[in-house]
Parts: C-alpha cells; sequence; structure tokens
C-alpha cells in the first residue's frame, strides 16, 4: 500500500527550494562572509547600493529570457530589441521634438513587443529551433537599427528623460539609488505573480515541461508562445529604456554583447535550460549574485583584465550545478517497491 | 445497457501518417453509463482514434456525433467541454507542476479560466481523491512520485472534469492489484453516474471482467462489435490477431547443453529481483509478463543500460560489468529494444548506414578509416539475408515500412555476429507478413547456435518460436514453461494469473 | 504558344533533375554563380577584377573554418558558440610562445611551426573541456559553451593585459599574405582543410558515428556507441579547427588579440546552416558549408564595392540564416507542390484559356493521385 502513502518531504529538501533558490542564498551570505573577513571595509552600505545599480538592468532584462527559458526556449536577440527600442525611441523623441519622462519607456516597450513579434513568427509560427531564429533576429533588429535609424552616439537625452534618470529614490551610504529601480521591481513582482497565480503561467511552465500534454490538456502551445515572446520583448524594451536613462546618453552599440550575463542570472537561478523550471525570485539571485561577485572583484582588488575570467568560471558552476542537480532529480519508475509490500 | 442513449459517435474516420493507414473507415458508438472496450493489439489504430476523438488529432475523413451535433474534427477544448475525457497510456502529465496543478489543469484551460488558484486547485484535488480513497500530497512535484501514484494522479485529473465519457488507454499497466481493484471500483461508481467508460486493452482477462460492449479494431479496421456476451475468449483473440496468426509451433530439438548466457540472481533496486536463468546455445527462451512487470528492465540490464546492483551475467563464462552496454556488446549481446523509432533505428539516416551502425569498429582498419568496400559488400550481404525490400541502400529507414525498419535492426546487429540476440518486442507494430519474416529469421538464427532470448506478450508468438517460456510478475520470475507444455493456454493463463 | 507550353515543364524537369542529383551543395554551388553573375553586372569594373577576387580568396578561409567548426558539433546535435574565443586564445598560445622562442634565439621557422602546434594544443584542451561539460556533465551544449566563451576569452585578457601581441614569425605571416599560382596560401590551406575533415566525417568511424549520435543520442545508446566518447572527440575536433582558424586570422591581421573576430559568430553559424548543416544534428555537409563561406564572402565584398552599409549585411546575414530554416521546414510541403505542378498532365485547353485570357470555362482538370496512394502497403 506505499503507493497511496504521502512522499515523505524532507525539511533540508524544502529549504533548498524547487529551484535551488536556498542554495543561491547560501552562496551570497557564504560571499559577503568571505568579503567581510578578508576586506571587512568593502561591506558597506555603499556596496549594496552599487550592487543594486548595476542589477536594475540586468534584472529588466533577465524577466523577459526567464519567460523564453521556462518555455523551454532560449533567446539571444533581446539585447538588440532592447537597445533598438531604447535608441529608436530617443531619436524619436528628438526629432518630433517630445519631452517626457514616462511616455518613451511606453514607447520602447511598445517598440520591443513590434519587434518580439519577429521572433513570435518564427519560433510559434515557423517551429524555428528558438537559438537559430533568435540568432537571426538579432542580425535583423541590430542591422536594422544601425543601418536605418541610427549609428552615432546621443550624448544627451531629452530633459525629462536625463531627469528621470538622475531621480534619486534614496542615498544608501553616500551611493544613489535610482527611482527606477521601483518599475523594475513592481515588473518583477507582478511578473512573479503572473507566473504563479494565472492559467497564463502555468501554461508557460506546463508548454516548457512537457509540450505534448500541454497540447493533449487543450493548452494553446502556438499562441502561449506567440504572447510570451512578444511580452519579453516589451520587456525587453523597457529594459533598454532603463539603461538609457541610467547611464544618461544614448548609444547603439551599447548591450549587445551582454546577453550571456543575463541568460547566465537566469540559468544560475534555476531556470533549467530544458523549460519547464525558473522563478523570478531566482533570478533575482542570479541576477545579484553575478553583480555582487562583479562588485567585490573590484573592492577586493583583483586587476580589471581577470574579471570576465572570473565571471566564466562563475557561470559555468553555476550552470554545472543547475545540470547536476536537474540530474538527480529525475529518476526511474518503480515496479518492485509496490510489489514488494503488495 | 443498449437501450441508453448514444453520447458519443464516429462514422467513417479515416486517418493515414505519411502513407501508413492508421485508420480506415473506423465506426465507433458509445452509450451512456456503459463501459466499452476497445480492443486491439498493438498497432492497431486504437490510440489514433483515441487522439481523434480528443481533439489531439484530425480526421483526413469522417465526422463524430457528440451530444447531438455533428462535426468533422474536434478541437482539445472543445472536447473537454463536451466531457471527454483521456487518460493517454504516457499519462501526459507535467512532471514540472505539482499535484494538484496537474489535476486542476484540464479544468481550468476548458473553463477558460485567467487564474489558478493554489487554495482552490488543492481543494478540488482532495475531493477528488476522498472519492478514489487515495491520499498523495497535492503539493508534491508529480516528478516526485512513483509511476503507479501518476497514473492515480492521471485518473484524478480525468474525474475532476465533468467527465461524460472517460477513455483509459492502457490504465492498469503501471498498477498493482491494490490499486486494480481501487479503479475497478471507481470504474462501477462512475459509471453508476451514468458516466460512458471506453476501456483500451489488449488483455482478454480485463476485458471480460470489465465491459459491457467490445468493439475490435485490427489495422485500423473495425472487425468486431457487440455486447460482451457475444464474445467468448476465442472468438475475441480471433478477432483481436486474426485467424492466420495463430500460427503452428516449429522449434528446433537441436538445443545444445552448453551453457551461452547466464542470468545469476540479478536485482536492481525497485525494479526487478533475484533474476536467474541460463540459456544455451541455438536455444530460443521467451520471457513474458505484463506490461510493466520488469521484463523490459531486465532485458535492459542484461544489455547494460541499466546496472544491476547484485548478480551476475556472463556470456561463455565471461563476466559483463553492470551497466556498461560496450561490455555487453563485446562479451557478444545484441539488443533489439522495444521501442523502435527512438531507440532502435536513426529515423532520418541511410539504410546502409543503420545497417553498419553496430559494427562500424570491425568494417574501419586501424587509423579509424572506413572501408567503403568492406560496408557496400556487409550491407548487401544484410539486405539479401534480411530479404530486405529496398530501393537503394542509400534511402533513409524511414522510407521503409514498419517491419522492414525492424529487420533492419536486427540486421544491424547480426553484423557484430553476435552470441546471444536479446529482442524486446520484435513484432510489435509489424505486418503479418514481416512477423512470420522475422520469427524465421531467430529460429536461422537459432540453427546457427545462437542463443535467443525473445521478450514478448505476444503469446502465440512465443509458443509459436520459444523452446521455454520464462514468466516475470512484479519484478521476479515467478514460473518457467518448458518443452511440451509451452501453449497458447498454458502461457497466457500463467503470465495473467 | 503550346510549343511553349511543352516546352516549359520539360525544361524545369530537366533543371529538377539536375539540382536533385547535385542536391543542396549543387543549389549553393548556382547561387555562387547567381551572386557573383550579379555583383559583375551592377559592378563590373571592380567586382569581377583579380585583385576583389583574391581578397575574397584571402578573407574566405578563416571564417569557412569557424563554420566548419560549428558544423561539426552541429552534426553531433549540439553546437559550439565558443570558437572565436578558442580561434583567439589559440592564436595568443601560438603568438606568445613563437615570440618568446624567437626572442630566445630560436629561427623563426621553428618557432612559427611550434606555435602553431602550440594553438592546436589550445584549440584541442578547449575543445576538450567543453566536450567533458556536454558530454560527463551533460550540460546542454548552448549553455556550456556559451560559459566557456567567456572563459576563454576572459582568460584570454588575462593573460595579454588587453593588449595585442605583434611580432609573429614570418612563417606564419606569409600565410596571411602569401600566393602559391594566384590563390591565397591560407585558400589552399582551406582546401586542404575541408577535404580532410570532409574525410573524417564520411570515411571514419569516427565522423560516422558524430552523425549518428546527432541522428538520435537514444539509439546511438542503444547501439552501443559510446556517447561522451564521440562528443569528447567532436568538440576536440570543433578546437583545433578553431585553432586553425586562429592562426589564420592573426596571420592576416599580423598580431594576436582577445577581441578579434566578434561578430564572427552569427556569421559562422549563418555559413554553417546555409551550408545544409541541420541544427538538429545528423547531417555534416562539409563541401557545402565552404561553398556557402564563399557566398557569403561574395555578397559581403560586393556589398562594399557598391558602398552598401555593412549593416545591411548584417540584416542579410539574420535574414538568411532564418530564411533557409524556414525554407528547410517547408520543404517537405515545397517539394510536394513542386512535384504537383510537374506531375499535372499538359491542359491544352487550360494552358490556351490562360495565355489567351479567353474567358471560357475550364474543363476540370483530372487531379494528379496523391503519391502516398498505391504505392506499397504499409502495416
Amino acid at each position: 500500500m506505499s503507493v497511496l502513502t504521502r512522499t515523505p518531504q524532507f525539511h533540508i529538501a524544502r529549504l533548498r527550494g524547487r529551484n535551488n533558490e536556498g542554495v543561491l542564498l547560501g552562496i551570497i551570505a557564504l560571499l559577503l562572509l568571505l568579503i567581510a573577513m578578508f576586506s571587512p571595509g568593502t561591506l558597506s552600505p555603499a556596496m549594496f547600493a552599487d550592487i543594486l545599480r548595476s542589477s536594475v538592468v540586468n534584472m529588466a532584462l533577465a524577466l523577459g529570457v526567464l519567460l523564453i527559458i521556462i518555455s523551454g526556449g532560449i533567446d539571444v536577440s533581446f539585447t538588440a530589441i532592447a537597445i533598438f527600442a531604447a535608441y529608436s525611441t530617443v531619436v524619436l523623441m528628438r526629432s518630433i521634438g517630445l519631452d517626457n519622462g514616462i511616455l518613451p519607456f511606453l514607447a520602447a516597450a511598445v517598440i520591443g513587443a513590434l519587434l518580439g513579434i519577429i521572433n513570435a513568427v518564427l519560433v510559434a509560427g515557423f517551429k524555428l529551433q528558438t537559438l537559430i531564429a533568435t540568432l537571426g533576429s538579432q542580425g535583423i533588429v541590430r542591422g536594422a537599427l544601425l543601418a536605418f535609424v541610427g549609428s552615432v552616439y546621443i550624448s544627451s537625452l531629452p530633459s525629462a528623460l536625463a531627469q528621470i534618470g538622475d531621480a534619486r529614490l534614496t542615498t544608501i551610504g553616500g551611493s544613489a539609488v535610482s527611482v527606477l529601480v521601483i518599475p523594475v521591481i513592481l515588473l518583477a513582482v507582478g511578473l512573479a505573480v503572473v507566473l504563479r497565480k494565472t492559467m497564463f503561467g502555468r501554461s508557460i511552465y506546463a508548454i516548457g515541461g512537457a509540450p505534448e500534454s500541454a497540447r493533449r490538456a487543450g493548452i494553446r502551445v502556438g499562441r502561449v508562445q506567440t504572447v510570451i515572446y512578444i511580452a519579453a520583448g516589451a520587456l525587453s524594451g523597457f529594459a533598454g529604456m532603463v539603461h538609457v536613462a541610467l547611464v544618461g546618453h544614448a548609444s547603439p552599440f551599447e548591450l549587445v554583447g551582454t546577453e550571456l550575463t543575463v541568460i547566465a542570472a537566469v540559468v544560475i537561478g534555476g531556470a533549467s535550460d530544458a523549460g519547464g523550471r525558473g522563478s523570478v525570485q531566482g533570478v533575482a539571485l542570479g541576477v545579484v549574485l553575478l553583480a555582487l561577485i562583479q562588485n567585490s572583484l573590484v573592492r577586493l582588488g583583483v586587476p580589471g583584465f581577470w574579471h570576465t575570467a572570473v565571471v566564466g568560471v562563475v557561470i559555468l558552476l553555476g550552470v554545472a550545478i543547475q545540470a547536476q542537480s536537474r540530474r538527480r532529480r529525475s529518476k526511474r519508475s518503480t515496479i518492485l517497491e509496490s510489489a514488494v509490500t503488495a | 445497457m443498449t437501450d441508453n442513449p448514444v453520447v458519443l459517435r464516429a462514422r467513417g474516420i479515416d486517418k493515414s501518417y505519411g502513407g501508413v493507414h492508421a485508420l480506415a473507415d473506423a465506426d465507433l458508438e458509445i452509450r451512456a453509463g456503459e463501459v466499452h472496450c476497445l480492443a486491439g493489439a498493438n498497432g492497431s489504430g486504437k490510440s489514433t482514434l483515441i487522439k481523434i476523438l480528443s481533439g489531439v488529432e484530425a480526421p483526413d475523413r469522417g465526422e463524430i456525433e457528440i451530444a447531438g451535433t455533428v462535426t468533422s474534427k474536434l478541437s482539445v477544448v472543445g472536447s473537454i467541454s463536451h466531457g471527454i475525457q483521456v487518460i493517454y497510456q504516457d499519462l501526459s502529465l507535467f512532471p514540472n507542476l505539482t499535484v494538484a496543478e496537474n489535476v486542476a489543469m484540464t479544468t481550468r484551460v476548458a473553463g477558460r479560466a485567467r487564474i489558478i488558484s493554489i487554495t482552490a486547485a488543492r481543494e478540488l484535488t482532495l475531493t477528488v481523491m476522498k472519492r478514489l480513497e487515495l491520499d498523495i500530497d497535492p503539493d508534491a512535484l508529480l516528478e516526485e512520485l512513483s509511476v503507479a501514484q501518476r497514473q492515480l494522479v492521471a485518473i484524478c485529473r480525468a474525474i475532476a472534469n465533468d467527465v461524460r465519457v472517460l477513455f483509459m488507454d492502457e490504465p492498469t499497466t503501471a498498477l498493482t492489484w491494490n490499486e486494480v481493484g481501487t479503479l475497478f471500483q471507481v470504474v462501477s461508481a462512475l459509471k453508476a453516474d451514468g458516466v460512458a467508460i471506453v476501456f483500451v486493452s489488449h488483455k482478454t482477462e480485463e476485458v471480460f471482467a470489465l465491459s459491457d460492449r467490445i468493439t475490435v479494431l485490427r489495422n485500423g479496421k473495425v472487425v468486431a462489435v457487440g455486447g460482451v456476451a457475444e464474445f467468448d475468449r476465442d472468438s475475441l483473440v480471433e478477432a483481436l490477431i486474426g485467424r492466420q496468426e495463430l500460427e503452428e509451433r516449429i522449434v528446433s530439438s537441436d538445443v545444445h547443453d552448453s551453457p551461452v548466457l547466464e542470468v545469476n540472481s540479478i536485482s536492481a533496486p525497485g525494479l526487478f529481483a533475484e533474476i536467474s536463468f541460463t540459456a544455451h546455445a541455438g536455444e530460443i527462451i521467451g520471457l513474458t509478463g505484463l506490461m510493466g512487470s520488469g521484463r523490459s528492465e531486465v532485458a535492459d540490464a542484461i544489455f547494460g543500460i541499466i546496472p544491476f546492483t547484485s548478480g551476475r551475467v556472463a556470456v561463455d563464462g565471461h563476466d559483463i560489468r553492470s551497466g556498461d552496454v560496450a561490455s555487453a556488446i563485446s562479451a557478444g549481446i545484441a539488443y533489439v529494444p522495444s521501442d523502435r523509432l527512438t531507440q532502435g533505428i536513426f529515423l532520418d539516416q541511410a539504410i546502409s548506414r543503420n545497417l553498419v551502425a553496430s559494427s562500424i569498429s570491425s568494417l574501419a582498419n586501424k587509423l579509424g578509416w572506413l572501408r567503403p568496400k568492406a560496408i557496400r559488400a556487409g550491407v548487401d550481404k544484410l539486405i539479401d539475408e534480411l530479404s530486405l525490400k529496398v530501393g537503394s541502400p542509400d534511402d533513409p529507414v524511414s522510407s521503409l515500412s514498419g517491419g522492414n525498419q525492424q529487420r533492419v535492426v536486427i540486421g544491424k546487429w547480426l553484423a557484430t555476429n553476435p552470441r546471444v540476440l536479446v529482442l524486446n518486442g520484435p513484432t510489435v507494430g509489424v505486418d503479418i507478413g514481416s512477423k512470420a519474416a522475422i520469427l524465421q529469421i531467430l529460429r536461422e538464427k537459432a540453427a546457427q547456435g545462437i542463443t535467443v532470448l525473445l521478450i514478448s506478450d505476444d503469446v502465440p508468438e512465443l509458443v509459436s518460436v520459444c523452446h521455454r517460456v520464462l514468466v516475470v510478475r512484479r519484478g521476479r520470475l515467478v514460473d518457467e514453461i518448458a518443452s511440451q507444455n509451452v501453449t497458447v493456454e498454458a502461457v497466457r493463463e500463467r503470465s495473467i494469473a | 504558344m503550346s510549343s511553349a507550353s511543352t516546352v516549359a515543364p520539360s525544361f524545369l524537369a530537366r533543371v529538377r533533375r539536375t539540382l536533385d542529383a547535385a542536391g543542396h551543395t549543387g543549389n549553393l554551388g548556382l547561387l555562387l554563380a547567381g551572386v557573383i553573375i550579379v555583383f559583375s553586372l551592377l559592378n563590373p569594373s571592380i567586382f569581377a577584377s583579380p585583385l576583389n577576387l583574391q581578397s575574397i580568396a584571402y578573407a574566405v578561409p578563416e571564417i569557412a573554418l569557424l563554420a566548419l567548426a560549428i558544423a561539426v558539433t552541429m552534426s553531433s546535435g549540439g553546437i559550439d558558440l565558443s570558437i572565436v574565443a578558442t580561434a583567439n586564445l589559440s592564436a595568443l598560445g601560438a603568438a606568445s610562445v613563437s615570440i618568446a622562442l624567437m626572442a630566445g634565439g630560436v629561427p623563426g621557422d621553428a618557432a612559427a611551426a611550434t606555435g602553431i602546434a602550440v594553438a592546436l594544443t589550445v584549440g584541442v584542451g578547449c575543445g576538450l573541456i567543453n566536450g567533458l561539460l556536454v558530454a560527463k556533465l551533460r550540460i546542454a551544449p548552448i549553455l556550456a559553451t556559451l560559459a566557456t566563451m567567456t572563459l576563454f576569452s576572459g582568460f584570454a585578457v588575462a593573460v595579454t593585459r588587453g593588449t595585442p601581441l605583434y611580432g609573429l614569425p614570418d612563417a606564419i605571416l606569409a600565410l596571411g599574405v602569401q600566393t602559391v599560382a594566384i590563390i591565397p596560401v591560407s585558400f589552399w590551406l582551406l582546401i586542404l582543410a575541408v577535404v580532410v575533415i570532409w574525410a573524417v566525417m564520411n570515411r571514419t568511424g569516427l565522423g560516422l558515428r558524430i552523425i549518428l549520435v546527432g541522428a538520435s543520442p537514444e539509439a546511438a545508446d542503444y547501439t552501443g556507441i559510446r556517447r561522451s566518447r564521440v562528443l569528447l572527440s567532436t568538440y576536440a575536433l570543433s578546437g583545433a579547427i578553431a585553432a586553425l582558424a586562429g592562426i589564420l586570422m592573426s596571420a592576416r591581421s599580423a598580431s594576436a588579440t582577445a577581441e578579434y573576430g566578434s561578430s564572427y559568430l552569427l556569421l559562422a553559424i549563418t555559413i554553417a546552416v546555409l551550408g545544409g548543416t541541420n541544427p538538429l544534428g545528423g547531417r555534416a555537409p562539409i563541401v557545402g558549408v565552404g561553398v556557402a563561406a564563399i557566398v557569403l564572402q561574395a555578397i559581403s565584398s560586393g556589398f562594399n564595392g557598391l558602398h552598401i552599409s555593412p549593416y545591411i549585411y548584417q540584416i542579410l546575414q539574420g535574414l538568411i540564416l532564418v530564411v533557409v530554416l524556414v525554407v528547410e521546414v517547408r520543404r517537405g510541403r515545397l517539394t510536394k507542390w513542386i512535384t504537383r505542378m510537374m506531375s499535372r498532365p499538359p491542359a491544352d485547353g487550360a494552358a490556351l484559356a490562360a495565355s489567351t485570357g479567353a474567358a471560357t470555362p475550364l474543363k476540370e482538370q483530372p487531379t494528379p493521385k496523391p503519391l502516398t496512394q498505391g504505392s506499397h502497403e504499409h502495416d
């Protein structure tokens, strides 16, 4: 009768979290402890403010990537979409003389959503492999930006936008915290709710975990994919605008090339490349962990040219740990167990 | 029962997949409150019919009448909202979601819900489980459960909906007797509520124990329909497999005394325990048991796909390392796996490449360069030996029929000159001509001194070629039927007992 | 008029037969011819000039090799995104060792040979790291090689402190500038590499195993192919090819740096796919990849000559990648459509009506039988 009894759940296992969130939190705590031991001076409120600031854009970008990765795909076009949306919004504002602090974020999100349609058509419509499809759209979007929208560095933003970028929410230890943290947090919380509480959110997990079962359960796989690629585009566009506002200039050559860091943060945060797993909390921890490592490398005086290599090692470790824990989870069906007790 | 209103009717359903006619002009009529058995051998079209009636696949031709409306194609959501529920053979659950989410998923999709409340899903699950007297943690991830528990979750999911017609595609395969008992109780309770249950099975015992009416499919066609009283075991078997299928038993008396394959008390935790037998040169041994009895796992373990934790397997006295396919192959074991399409063949690759896949090292020189002439000669020899009907050896193996594909898999192993040939369900989904040809190949190979281990639940096939038949039940070897005792009746009785 | 309607199908049929015989690589050859003709017509004085053709031949080898590295890993069902980083790291290895040797008084040719050996070793080493991650730790190839891409290029930045290395031995520099029979040495090297890689993929047990693992990893396991060993070799091979590309890159730019060729990854994947590689594995059209590299380089050079923005070329790359795959996905439907068009019996009435625009009602045409019916019975 063993089948009819509950599966024992250990509390330790619960602590680890569904996507190893607990483990991540532990690693972050351990890192902080190490920094406190070896370089006590650096562990300051200002450090937290710095980490927060350097995490904002990556977090906003990571939210879109998370959607795609949960659904079982991968996206490498999001940085191209982000900078296309943000840069062309700034160009547009300058050409029509619009000066507004809120509208550009919405406009960039809309442009991002429109660009997301390309990915949606390729993935949901033509059923292309997502890596190849988004590599292609990365080339198209980036090329179109540089060829048709512009390839010059815009050093000053419209004043209302520049103000938003400079506006401080608060100051921690002499380091400013931008107000743009608020919309990113709101989006993150909103997405967490969508993923956990809505049928749409659960459908994304269902598609990522078992596409054929999802089809049989009546979930319209193509439609869900369409929506997530458009939503990811919108999130990328918004994130691009956050980046432009924070740095205070618009350069069409920025962001592209940082895909890996964002994808790594999402994967380290527990999203499985095979799909069906991942959480906003995990992603937030992944983003913070990477920012913390980069930040502490600076503070611990590691020479700048070693940073990429160290980050590479961290990413590799994170990816490897997640792959191992996924392997451990999958187990074979049992025949004997029930037979012995019967 | 025949007076009950018809709740679901399919007429003239045709469906083919790339030239293979899965269903041809099939009719099905389901009445309220009946248990209807959809019987048929593997590959007879049962699963295709279910997919069409649940809206997963669109028929090429034909119409479906449900609740008074006639349509040529159902959508999945349309089918669910008409009260059709399916428990698929592969369960079609979501391993990465919780039990409660799995149970609630289809009702919420069909109800066009936008929000999923974890609490409501949990309550729904607990209610359904109470009805079935089950106790599975609704917050556990599905992947943490055993297969039997997953099967119960699938049943919970089906009846969590407002179900009027419940399809069950071989629901008893992974269940123990207790659970099958529970399932049968559920079935009678549902039946009393007026739910029609369509039960897919090719086990005659279950069919007679449960059903009111029977529809038998063979090769995509409906070959018999009627109340259960109109059938007896023989007529059902005849309808299921056709008269010509009951082949005569031809086994050679030429078995050598020398043991070739020795399986000595091997166990794998959770799968099987203390399996022992010895097979001799020229002997064909059958290994049978119900689906999920562990028979496939024993075969996988002998070939090194699954490691065994104790005991030993040896060929000609040489031990094989547990869980090491290469060691099994170098000892002379060849294995035709159960899933031809994903495990047996390389679907898009050329027939010639498939035929040489297992003997690459012997076709290359010391530096690893392939010898094209040797390859061509070997391929031609195999095609001839297996009487494969191929246009060109460079055509993809996907261009062949199932029977010819299976012969390619066997050929791939014959190229390695094996001492022991293990075959797991080699004639499943294979046409009659190919089946006879495959069995004849086994007889010929045995006559050449090869030891053959045939894993199958096709009783007439086992009787037709095997010297001995071993029976596995719930992971243990429980019976051995030898020489003149190998009859269809004996094997069927003891494998199901 | 009626003669036109009968000639056209037979001509088309002949074209189709020719194309079928030549396969995808043949199509690419036609495409290359088309590209050359179009640009030669658009820009006769420049594009078709020997100098320009030679400059194309100088540029092709490194990117073709990178695409071949992608093709090899793709045919095993994976991908190696770290190729550019591997190439740079290998080139740096070659440069630093050979420069140090020359400084120590070792003759230039010996230093160059040692450097090339070092580069190949570094390349194979990088490949083995990728192979271990993919085969032993079972990390998805995309993620594993994305991570090693950062790791290798980060390591390259760290050892060079971000500055390029100059002063390569003459023997290496010669690879970037010298010709034999008008054709650049590096292009001869590419031809040699294509032949060798083609032979490895099509004429050795390893190549066959790589393709079979790519076609179906599960079937490979059940066939007794040692999958992890095969994958290790695949990524090592990819690393070696990337190292070769790295040497050519450093030879052409007369320096080795950590940041060379950052735009090459997308291009290499595009070439591999255009060459006929299936990103899902099971196919290794080595010659096709070589031809595809020339096609894309010719387009790039043609654009350059016409002063079209390189960004337009980037768009075109993305479009080619996507369109080739969409066509691939739709090919089943396309071939069916072509077959239907071809097998349609000549209907004179229809042809007449269509060509004269007459409003006479058309006779109903007999519809051709679907190919699938009546040919032979399956199960």
